[in-house]
């Protein structure tokens, strides 16, 4: 034998012996450690949504943990998380989750961010009879597909805007609207495009302009030229985090006069921060907003958690991160009344979750989803240069006015 | 003569069992053993075109996506309307009994390595008397154009992706699913090699050669070039099709760009993977690509966020020091266990001319 063939048999042999003895290491509770597996976006197109939720994830965590823990069969655990980066590619999603329940023996799941990338990872969690708490799927058809492993504690995607329709025929004397929308290509954006079709038919309003937006997007200037030129009563886009920085710019730029437009990820994109008076009366979806007076042991109220959050981030919280906690606080809940580590009887406990925390109400409905929790919209309004999102629906938490029609651009300073 | 075949087959065997052992001795790999089998087709297919042709192509993603949509969408559409299936927060749930599912895998990879090689056959007609950046250029645009294009057609799910049928419930094994796709893409990798080995010993390699080498001398030799570059590029959309009909079905869920047409990372994984191991070589792009996955698997997740930095650290290390690849590398240093013989004389004799 000769040198060279020495070294390889060596190298494969010493692959050979790390693999075997990963394979059988690792447990779902190790000592005082309750391990959750989850693959975050840290990196790519959904890395600045990935990163609020995974610090909601820590700040949960670390919460949790200081409170005293998880307590079960009368002994008090700790949270831990497993993260990897799945690169905002649900093909690398699935891959990392199966290493997670096969490689390193995790027993529960928290989701990843975006509906495509929970799309991808549910049918692995599924498999192995894994539960799942996701925060950030919101996608109605992750809940048509029966599974079983699978709860996610925000509102499904469809009802994003659909109450902001409803404000425009409302503001319209009951009559429908014409409505311009424009939709990335991507789970999420789709399914908040036919929660519009829902509506739209609903109300006898009338699409004009229907347009798709490529995913990564940075530049609608070719639909907010047809609006210009149709002058529609409704503009509606969705596109994640760069579709709420894109229109905004556009839209500035090129001078656009809407009398409502009405988007998501206003927030996470920090849009009232970022543009300013340019954003000013744009209408946002949100899963949540600090001054609803919702509350819970842990966190207090949103207020609190804004405070909290900002005091240990830096920045105000998205309702990505405060939905991203309640989702730890949904487990802590279904392990204490499961009192068992049993993956079967933390299923069943989570099934019947019935509880409030600071970031709404929690009931799972038949296909996962929480059927507790309505959406509500905010609006940007500024005073001077400063400009924060007001509550306008639904009336019941409404702490401003709604502001329609939005003024010319003429008019505006 | 017979010795070498002899040590071939030891080495063969032993690969084999190794391959046929890996799913039980590995078992918690399964999922990226697959991805390596995988990998390595993608690797030696791209090698047939940007290896021995010397054609860089970016567009072999395009058979890989089609072979994805394809399988899924006969998988799903034999038994059910597909419509219905892909229609989003359609109300319906449809189930394959284990009978259907397995039939329309079947006949799904059919399809998937068949329609392909045809598209194959009908673009390279068009695209191939390209050379060389025009070629690169025209093939990286064909892969960007298919995944926009998918994105937009209803049927197959558009922007909201296809989610591929589950594996039949009434198998309750858990490792059954794991083991089946194991299998698949291991069987995918053995004809792949086969094949691709039989085109080595060929008239058909040494005519891929002189193409590469200088196409206008081969075409005056009487060579039909263009006959030669469309019949190599159909072979490759044949099995990256099957690839990717196995894939599809791994993954669950299958998203235009992100999965299908993934030219951003399979796309130039494939490429990245032949010229590590050594573009132009029968085992340049397997060992390429078994590196370049037990890295990527390994270490990525210890650099978490910083992984790209560490892939464009990985390329530039790789054009600087390994121009040739590993194999290339190897070859330069140990001429002779490539059967290249070094006539120490006559070297001698030249250094002394200079």
């Amino acid at each position: 034998m000769n040198k060279l063939t020495k070294l390889f048999i060596t190298f494969v042999s010493a692959i050979t012996l790390t693999l075997a003895s990963i394979s059988s290491s690792f447990a779902k509770v190790e000592g005082d450690y309750i391990v959750l597996g989850s693959a975050i976006s840290l990196t790519g197109k959904y890395s600045s949504n990935g990163v609020h939720t995974q610090n909601g994830y820590n700040m949960a965590v670390d919460r949790i943990n200081k409170m005293g823990g998880v307590e079960v069969q009368g002994k008090k655990y700790k949270f831990e998380i497993i993260y990897y980066d799945d690169e905002s590619n649900p093909k690398r999603a699935a891959q990392l989750a199966e290493r997670l329940i096969k490689q390193d023996g995790v027993h529960y799941m928290l989701g990843p961010y975006s509906s495509g990338l929970t799309k991808a990872i549910a049918p692995v969690t599924e498999k192995y009879k894994i539960p799942m708490v996701e925060a950030n799927g919101a996608s109605r058809s992750l809940f048509t597909k029966g599974y079983k492993y699978l709860f996610a504690v925000l509102s499904p995607a469809n009802q994003y805007l659909e109450v902001a329709i409803d404000l425009a025929v409302e503001k319209n004397g009951g009559k429908g609207v014409r409505i311009a929308q424009a939709f990335e290509q991507d789970a999420f954006s789709q399914d908040v495009r036919l929660g519009i079709l829902d509506a739209a038919k609903r109300t006898g309003s009338e699409i004009i302009i229907d347009d798709k937006l490529p995913k990564e997007l940075n530049d609608m200037a070719a639909t907010l030229a047809k609006v210009k030129a149709t002058k529609p009563d409704v503009l509606v886009v969705s596109g994640h985090t760069k579709g709420a920085l894109t229109a905004i710019r556009q839209i500035s730029e090129m001078k656009v006069d809407v009398p409502m437009l009405a988007m998501t990820h206003c927030d996470a994109a920090k849009l009232s921060k970022q543009h300013g008076k340019k954003s000013e009366y744009a209408l946002c979806a949100s899963q949540w907003h600090k001054n609803l007076s919702y509350k819970d042991k842990f966190f207090g109220t949103g207020k609190k958690y804004d405070a909290d959050f900002k005091k240990e981030f830096g920045y105000a919280p998205p309702y990505q991160s405060a939905e991203s906690s309640a989702a730890l606080l949904v487990f802590k809940d279904a392990f204490e009344r499961a009192n068992s580590f049993d993956r079967d009887a933390v299923r069943d406990a989570l099934k019947t979750t019935e509880m409030q925390t600071f970031y709404g109400n929690i009931k799972f409905g038949p296909g996962g989803q929480n059927t507790a929790k309505p959406m509500i919209l905010f609006q940007v309004r500024c005073k001077g240069d400063d400009c924060e999102n007001k509550v306008v629906a639904p009336t019941k938490w409404a702490s401003d006015k709604f502001y329609h029609p939005i003024p010319k651009w003429s008019e505006r300073s | 003569m017979n010795a070498i075949k002899q040590k071939d087959l030891i080495l063969y065997s032993g690969l084999i069992i190794l391959g046929l052992a890996a799913p039980y001795l590995f078992s918690a790999f399964k999922v990226q053993l697959t991805y390596l089998c995988v990998l390595i087709v993608l690797a030696m297919t791209w090698n047939l075109q940007g290896g021995e042709m010397g054609y860089n192509t970016f567009g072999n993603i395009l058979f890989y996506g089609l072979g994805m949509y394809l399988t899924a969408s006969v998988q799903v559409g034999m038994f059910f309307p597909l419509a219905e299936w892909t229609e989003s927060g359609g109300e319906k749930t449809f189930v394959h009994t284990t009978a259907q599912y397995f039939q329309g895998i079947g006949v799904g990879l059919l399809v998937s390595a068949i329609i392909p090689a045809i598209i194959a056959g009908a673009i390279g007609y068009a695209i191939l008397g390209l050379r060389g950046h025009y070629f690169a250029i025209c093939t990286l645009g064909l892969g960007i154009a298919a995944g926009e294009i998918a994105g937009g057609i209803e049927i197959i799910g558009a922007g909201q992706g296809f989610t591929t049928p589950p594996f039949p419930a009434e198998i309750v094994d858990t490792e059954a699913r794991g083991k089946f796709f194991y299998f698949l893409s291991f069987a995918l990798l053995i004809g792949t090699f086969v094949f691709v080995k039989y085109i080595y010993g060929s008239r058909f390699r040494l005519i891929l050669n002189a193409i590469r080498d200088n196409e206008d001398k081969a075409e005056a030799m009487g060579i039909q070039t263009m006959k030669y570059k469309i019949v190599g590029w159909m072979v490759s959309a044949f099995f990256c099709g099957l690839a990717g009909g196995i894939m599809g079905g791994l993954i669950g869920y299958i998203d235009s760009t992100d999965v299908a047409f993934d030219g951003r990372e399979m796309g130039v994984f494939m490429v990245l993977m032949a010229i590590l191991g050594g573009k132009g070589t029968l085992w340049g792009p397997v060992i390429g690509a078994t590196l370049f996955h037990f890295f990527k698997e390994g270490l990525w997740t210890l650099i978490l966020g910083w992984q790209y930095v560490a892939l464009g650290v990985l390329i530039v290390v790789i054009v600087i020091y390994f121009p040739e690849g590993l194999m290339g590398w190897l070859r330069e240093k140990y001429p002779e266990k490539f059967g290249e013989v070094i006539d120490e004389k006559d070297r001698k004799a030249q250094v002394e001319l200079k």
